[in-house]
């Protein structure tokens, strides 16, 4: 394995983090959200627009070069600027080239950003409603896969979700504890899309979808963005927000796929991890939090393994004694997730990751003696990932 | 609505068309690698084993084992309304490759993962046929 340059840890920060509204924005564009998002991320840094000279983002599958539609949005050019192509694992994949970036001399603050009117999309006819697809048509398989009436994101990874089963006796009570507890922690964030509690029966009573996920194993439909702005650290001292050191990050992709060799249960979470790890110069044992990719619960178990926070078959028992809720051994998706607070393909992990790490929170949002925060990434079919590792600011 | 009840047919890549063309015929074929003997799927001009552009269809045994699998409650597409709900699932075939599928002739809460199975060919229409997989028969 080659070994991550520890010149790049600590050397930059997060200084601004912001969301849009969340859930049902009707009448907003994808584009008008990350605009909204990142102004809230501008105003909280205390930047002024005109200080970014660097934009990594990414939006709608269909729009072609999305970070020059924002960079016009934003009236500014670029030093740097970029659309990522990893799904999931493109925000913060977007923080790290903006490490890199920075560290490079070729931009000096950088915001990253993801939006999306998905609920919006999904929900504009019936039609689209029972397709249920944010992606175009040319985006879509023509073969081995329409024929068989195998449709949408979902199937994809209850396939894993089905094999772990098989493997290791893993159970739906344990992919409901996972729903459960990131229900509880949406109900802290006003932001967040989902406002009701959620029992277990209620977990069990909800329909099936692509079995063995149920509707309240997967992520929600949202209009939804975040942002943030990364800065050298010594940038960073004049700003506004306590910096939050990023301390490594990682990357890996399964591009052999999703269905090949046992990536269905062993996730690129794995090898992502341990570059971060190494960056860092941490551990599992080191982290207080994590705001892991929860496009359906199983992938939150299945990473938490990867991830070293358990061992491989043992997520279940893991996730079931409850680890992840505040005060567990690992508060896991503090603002909700996207299960209940709003899917933006991993941006809003990365937000809440940073908010974590300054500690300023209420007392009841705030992970307690936190001190590094992991957050996952996770995207493309399931092919690509990355992590991101920061510290308390 | 138009077309919208039929099941959506394959539309093959220029790769493909020999694998739909042999299915057309109830016969599953795939490509074996000339240079280093491996068999790959999906259908591309290259070996993903070495490279090698040099292969030939070749009959495979239709035989394999469920690698994992799923059951759709939802209707995605109108065409599937009537069939949910259907398993869709992984099948490894013993010459190693691995297909998407439909699992046939067996209630799904009966599909397991390493279930072994074999293949038999659903004819849609407009000269259509498509591989599925059914249990494979005890002495088969």
């Amino acid at each position: 394995m080659i070994e991550p340059s520890r010149e790049l840890r600590d050397v930059c920060a997060i200084v601004g983090a912001g969301n849009s509204r969340l859930g049902r924005v009707p009448g907003v564009s994808s584009l008008d959200l990350l605009v909204e998002a990142m102004h809230n991320a501008i105003v909280d840094a205390g930047v002024k627009v005109t200080d970014i000279d660097g934009i990594i983002c990414r939006g709608p599958d269909e729009s072609y070069a999305h970070h020059q539609l924002m960079g016009a949005r934003l009236g500014i050019n670029a030093r740097f600027s970029t659309t990522l192509d990893n799904g999931g694992a493109s925000q913060i994949l977007g923080v790290a080239l903006a490490t890199m970036a920075i560290k490079a001399g070729m931009a000096s603050t950088v915001i990253i950003g993801f939006g999306r009117d998905s609920w919006s999309r999904t929900h504009s006819s019936k039609e689209a409603n029972l397709r249920n697809e944010t992606r175009p048509d040319s985006q879509l398989a023509h073969e081995f896969g329409p024929e068989y009436g195998f449709f949408g994101a979902v199937a994809a990874h209850a396939f894993g979700a089905t094999r772990h089963m098989h493997l290791y006796g893993t159970t739906r009570d344990q992919f409901g504890a996972i729903a459960v507890a990131f229900r509880e922690h949406a109900l802290r964030n006003p932001d967040a899309q989902m406002k009701k509690p959620l029992t277990m029966a209620q977990y069990h009573e909800a329909a099936p979808v692509v079995e063995p996920f149920g509707l309240l194993d997967c992520s929600l439909r949202s209009d939804a963005a975040g942002a943030v702005i990364v800065t050298s650290r010594e940038r960073a001292r004049d700003l506004r927000q306590p910096p939050v050191p990023i301390k490594g990050f990682g990357s890996f992709n399964n591009l052999r796929g999703w269905f090949a060799d046992d990536n269905m249960v062993t996730t690129a979470a794995k090898n992502s991890g341990e570059s971060a790890y190494r960056m860092a110069g941490v551990g599992p044992a080191d982290v207080g939090t994590a705001q892991i990719y929860d496009c359906f619960t199983y992938m939150v178990l299945t990473q938490l393994e990867d991830y070293g926070f358990c061992k491989k078959g043992e997520g279940g028992p893991f996730v079931a004694s409850g680890a992840l809720r505040m005060g567990g051994r690992l508060p896991t998706n503090t603002s909700g997730g996207q299960l209940s607070e709003s899917h933006c393909e991993g941006m809003l992990q990365v937000v809440e990751g940073a908010r974590q790490m300054r500690h300023t929170y209420p007392t009841e949002r705030q992970v307690a003696g936190a001190d590094i925060a992991l957050v996952s990434g996770h995207g493309g079919n399931q092919v690509c990932h990355s992590t991101l590792i920061l510290g308390r600011a | 609505m138009p077309d919208t009840a039929k099941k959506p047919a394959p539309r093959p890549s220029p790769e493909s068309t020999p694998y739909w063309k042999a299915a057309r015929e109830h016969r599953l074929e795939i490509q074996h690698c000339d240079a280093c003997g491996q068999f790959w799927f999906p259908p591309s001009q290259n070996c993903p084993h070495c490279l090698a552009s040099n292969f030939t269809w070749m009959p495979v045994s239709g035989r394999g084992k469920v690698f994992s699998f799923v059951t759709y409650h939802r209707v995605y597409h109108p065409a599937f309304a009537k069939e949910v709900p259907y398993v869709v699932a992984l099948v490894e075939l013993d010459e190693g490759p691995r297909l998407l599928t439909n699992i046939v002739g067996v209630p799904p809460q009966q599909v397991a993962c390493d279930m072994p199975v074999q293949v038999t060919f659903d004819d849609y229409d407009e000269g259509v046929a498509v591989p599925k997989f059914r249990p494979l028969k005890a002495g088969t």
